[in-house]
């Protein structure tokens, strides 16, 4: 038994029913303080591996809970935030509750979906006419938008979209439309519903650890 | 002694760790390896490379991490590396 808590989001309290392991196929369980919960579970180690396999854990965890009881809210953590003990993951969901509150307020009903546009081989497009009538269209069912990294040359568009759940049909018909006007150039990658890692900012200082 | 010494050898250390670190930087740039895992992936999942290519990439480059990851932490305090 290890007493460290590995940490996946926080969520607003009511019983957690997901069928779903964690990190190194551990038990999913919640660490609860007032009206805030964290899903945890236990884990041998304060510094997991960034494995594929532990990675795709977390990430199934988010989106179990995502999908659970008709569709909840998560703040999603980063991967890898362990904490040595329940009283210290209490302690943080303490000093940190009015920003969790905030931040299940804001995120409610939505979710995170991911467009990424990348240049077939050998195909030119002018990049600059591609993201701006990408970016419009997806604006139009979107709430809120943010860049991300075009880690490859070959990336033409990276951007996460938060989308209510009710538009996400809209989104994706969006998507499609895009995907058919460039067919010839581009591939076209959508993916989610994630939890909104891109939407939420809040600064967990280390000494809660 | 000492201070001729010491004004003698010291520009001579300073410029050759210099050196050393710009090599370092530039050969085990960890951002440009972390872009290539993530394209290596990225590649994968649109269907344009195998499974087997991509795990074959992926290990090599995994390797290429550690070994920059190493590389900056052995010169970490010593040198400044310049990005």
């Amino acid at each position: 038994m290890s007493s460290n808590r590995y940490t996946y989001g926080v969520i607003e309290q009511a019983p957690l029913d997901i069928d779903v392991t964690g990190v190194d196929g551990a038990p999913i369980d919640t660490v609860d303080y007032r009206s805030l919960s964290a899903v945890v579970s236990e884990i041998g180690t304060i510094e997991p591996e960034r494995t594929d396999e532990n990675a795709a854990a977390h990430d199934e965890v988010l989106r179990a809970v995502l999908q659970s009881d008709g569709g909840r809210t998560i703040i999603p953590m980063r991967f890898g935030m362990v904490f040595k003990t329940e009283n210290a993951l209490k302690n943080v969901l303490r000093n940190g509750r009015v920003a969790f509150r905030r931040s299940l307020n804001d995120l409610d009903g939505m979710v995170e979906l991911g467009v990424k546009l990348v240049a077939k081989e050998g195909s030119t497009v002018d990049r600059r006419a591609v993201v701006e009538d990408v970016a419009t269209r997806l604006r139009a069912v979107a709430d809120t938008e943010a860049g991300n990294d075009l880690y490859s040359d070959r990336l033409v568009f990276n951007r996460a979209y938060l989308v209510d759940r009710a538009d996400q049909p809209a989104f994706e018909e969006t998507v499609a439309a895009i995907r058919d006007a460039y067919d010839d150039s581009l591939l076209v990658q959508y993916n989610g519903p994630w939890a909104p890692y891109n939407f939420v900012d809040i600064e967990i200082g280390a000494e809660g650890r | 002694m000492f201070v001729i010494d010491d004004l003698l050898i010291n520009p001579v250390v300073s410029i050759l760790e210099g050196i050393h670190s710009m090599a370092i930087s530039e050969l085990y740039d960890t951002t440009e390896i972390k872009n290539e895992i993530k394209e290596n992936r990225l590649l994968y999942e649109l269907g344009e490379r195998s499974e087997a290519e991509y795990e074959r990439r992926n290990g090599e480059l995994e390797a290429q991490l550690e070994i920059a990851r190493e590389a900056h932490e052995q010169t970490r305090g010593k040198v400044e590396v310049m990005r």
